[in-house]
């Protein structure tokens, strides 16, 4: 039995240490642990309830809109105020974009090098990767010439003998099994997503006025004055701009990114196999096309037991059950108190009792959907999407699982995709989606703004008593929620159940392990001090990644270091 | 972005990064705020306030032909003393940025961008010794009283590059707005229905490079 210890797995926001005992060459137990807290909800004690989003933006440096959104939407829940037309589809737009951003970075720069080997690219024939490429996709980003030229940037790499930040990655480890060819394509489109990140930033940085830290909102609306006869406001000119920025992006994200998602997953059919985990499935809906929010172009859900038959719609945010269903536990989690509390009647009060399996072991709490553990992210979303028939949804899924048949992959049915791979496919299956669906909210704000509609924003009116609500988001890593309690209008209390949580969620009072943990059970690990097949898992739920693992036996000691790109 | 007609405008940016949440590490946007307020700039110039964006850094680096970062280092020196680091310094880690979130991060993007044709020619680091980094503690008096001399040193390195950065004749009031402990029992309800949207004040610090008289 050995036990691996990777501290941190978490590069950007929050420290993430993941425990996994290994014996006959899987996983037998692992935990998860997040090892930072901030607290950051109690700088929102007291303050003004239309300014909360300006801090709770901050919460993450990553995902800074959808914590602005949620806090909105919070507090509009709270006053049960309606935002206009116009206001929901430039929220949508901005979350579009920031989604497509957050994908990409995730397929490309944080998960694609634990499944593609840089080093064998210099081995490559660019003649052949461009008719591999070809044969199917049209993107104009694969012909020989850009490959060459990218085979050649990577030779002149390898010749240097310094790989620099390519120098800790598992390169030759056994399983990495794609041609050197498939290499070159995925690292040529790999560099090519820098220049989309950037359009998809631009697409925020248009409607927000500043990306990443979105200027635009306000409770009940947005600020983006409307007049189609001013240079200074939103106008025909500044709509054509997201016009063609998207016309460019939606390209990549269809014809590179969603491929290359197929390609990978044809190739690694066996990881279809491992990292089922939490088969409990949470989406919410998102996308609302009216300005009362009655109907939403992403639908959410509820499914339990990885029965897809047994999705309960989530038909809207005013949904009573969600509100009732959710509870955090804090048995394991380094907070005082036990058993599990409502959101709206949570504390934060820290009980820090270093590291122990079977105790307190993560700053993480852990939160339940009636006493269940649920799995959110895009394969929620898309998995509640198809048994809802969802027609996008079902398009696009349909679309994957048949490019993956035809280049002798699997056959496989939606239900597979419950799987380590699949979360790697529904996140580029909810890209693809999300980009038809950007220029779709493109059309439905200029044709509104076309109409003669031009109002923007509602004002709230804060009662004297004591009011409470949800804000609802379906971010990129999945169902979001902020809760807040508001008196006189300030904060009395405020939780944000972030994705994060549901997914790193540690065990609660009836000892079930969260999403994270489970999915590690029974994954192979071919050498311990290589623990590539545990990040491939805890990567595809899309955490902050990992800068340096620490590999630890029983007694503590350190019998590896290896860094992770 | 990109450039057809193989004519290149020359972009710079000013970047404060950090959390404004904690403390000390909230420097960077500090002082690319007193920038802002001291001096202004051509239009080739944006000044982005980035948080801790992690890899996400790189689409904003993209293409320029100058970066000037403001952080919280790690150095040897006394809390609130300025370090002007180049960008071997900070691949050969003589630069070592606060955070270990965003520290490998920029090393990365930068190594993403220069494999992709895109990276900036040159990169300077405005850093600062940080006295405390704890979370809602606000800034240091020993960082805050640096932070004019940070916004001077910045637009002593555009100058320099014969880049157009001038002293304003009547600086802005900087915004701070995470520095206020504006926490009350209730707040006031907009009697005219018509008045605009309350946020916090941080609008005015909207469209970087407009004038604020």
């Amino acid at each position: 039995m050995a036990r691996v210890s990777i501290d941190p797995v978490t590069r950007i926001e929050g420290h993430l240490r993941i425990d996994v005992e290994v014996d006959g060459g899987t996983v037998q137990k692992a935990w998860a642990s997040c090892t930072m807290w901030r607290g950051i909800e109690t700088i929102l004690l007291g303050r003004d309830a239309r300014e909360g989003w300006v801090f709770a933006q901050r919460f993450c440096g990553v995902c800074t809109t959808v914590h602005a959104m949620a806090s909105v939407r919070a507090v509009e829940d709270a006053l049960q105020l309606d935002v206009p037309a116009n206001a929901q589809y430039i929220r949508n737009l901005i979350l579009i974009g920031h989604a497509l951003h957050d994908h990409i970075v995730h397929f490309y720069h944080l998960s694609a090098l634990d499944w593609v080997d840089i080093t064998t690219i210099p081995q490559a024939d660019p003649a052949r990767a461009a008719s591999i490429a070809d044969g199917v996709s049209i993107w104009p980003g694969n012909s020989r010439r850009n490959l060459e030229q990218v085979q050649n940037k990577v030779k002149g790499l390898v010749a240097s003998g310094q790989l620099g930040i390519f120098s800790h990655g598992y390169w030759g480890h056994p399983a990495m099994r794609l041609s050197p060819e498939m290499n070159l394509i995925l690292f040529a489109h790999y560099l090519q997503a820098i220049e989309f990140q950037r359009k998809s930033c631009q697409v925020v940085g248009i409607l927000g006025g500043k990306t990443p830290h979105i200027q635009n909102l306000a409770v009940g609306g947005v600020m983006n004055a409307i007049n189609l006869n001013s240079l200074a406001t939103m106008n025909m000119d500044r709509l054509g701009t997201l016009q063609s920025l998207l016309q460019d992006l939606v390209p990549f994200v269809q014809q590179a990114y969603f491929v290359d998602a197929c390609l990978l997953a044809a190739s690694y059919p066996e990881w279809f196999r491992y990292g089922r985990g939490v088969a409990n499935y949470l989406a919410v809906p998102d996308l609302p096309v009216d300005a009362k929010a009655t109907q939403f172009d992403l639908p959410g859900g509820v499914i339990m037991g990885g029965n897809l038959g047994s999705v309960r719609p989530i038909e809207n945010w005013r949904d009573g059950a969600i509100r009732a269903a959710i509870a955090e536990d804090v048995t394991h989690a380094w907070y005082v108190g036990e058993g599990a509390q409502q959101p709206w009647k949570g504390k934060t009060d820290p009980n820090y009792t270093d590291f122990q399996g079977d105790g307190k072991y993560t700053w993480v709490k852990a939160p339940r959907y009636n006493g269940h553990p649920m799995q959110v992210g895009p394969l929620a979303n898309i998995l509640v999407g198809y048994q809802s028939g969802h027609g996008l949804t079902r398009k696009w899924t349909d679309d994957a699982l048949k490019r993956i048949a035809a280049v002798h992959g699997p056959t496989l049915r939606p239900e597979d995709l419950q799987s380590t791979m699949g979360r790697y496919l529904a996140r580029a299956i909810r890209s693809a989606m999300l980009s038809d669906l950007a220029l779709q909210h493109l059309q439905l704000l200029t044709a509104n703004i076309l109409k003669g509609d031009d109002t923007i924003y509602n004002p709230p009116q804060f009662p004297q008593h004591q009011i409470a609500g949800v804000g609802l988001h379906e971010a990129p890593r999945g169902s979001l929620s902020h809760w807040v309690v508001i008196d006189k209008g300030a904060f009395s209390n405020y939780q944000a159940v972030v994705p994060t949580t549901w997914n790193a969620s540690p065990r609660d009072e009836k000892d079930v392990p969260g999403p994270y943990e489970s999915s590690l059970l029974a994954n192979p690990v071919a050498d311990p001090a290589k623990p590539l097949e545990v990040l491939r898992t805890v990567h595809s739920f899309d955490p902050c990644m990992a800068c340096a693992c620490h590999t630890l036996d029983a007694s503590g000691r350190e019998i590896a270091q290896v860094k992770v790109l | 972005m990109n450039t057809s007609a193989g004519r290149r405008h020359p972009r710079i940016a000013v970047v404060g990064i950090g959390n404004v949440l904690l403390g000390d590490d909230g420097f960077g946007p500090l002082a690319i705020e007193m920038f802002r307020c001291n001096y202004e700039c051509g239009s080739d110039v944006e000044i982005l306030d980035l948080g801790t964006p992690g890899l996400d850094i790189a689409p904003y680096l993209y293409g320029t032909d100058l970066v000037v970062i403001a952080d919280a280092v790690h150095a040897d020196e006394r809390p609130g003393t300025l370090c002007i680091y180049s960008e071997d310094d900070l691949l050969a880690q003589r630069a070592q940025l606060r955070l270990t979130g965003h520290h490998p991060a920029v090393q990365e993007s930068l190594a993403h961008l220069r494999l992709a044709g895109n990276a900036p020619s040159e990169l300077l680091i405005v850093g600062i010794v940080p006295e405390s980094c704890d979370f809602g503690n606000g800034i240091s008096p020993s960082v805050l009283n640096a932070s004019p001399f940070a916004a001077d040193k910045i637009a002593g390195l555009l100058v320099e590059r014969a880049i157009d950065c001038r002293r304003r004749h009547a600086p802005c009031q900087p915004n701070f707005w995470w520095l206020s402990s504006d926490r009350r029992d209730s707040v006031h309800n907009e009697k005219d229905q018509n008045q605009s949207p309350r946020t916090s004040g941080c609008l005015e610090t909207r469209f970087p490079g407009t004038d604020c008289q």
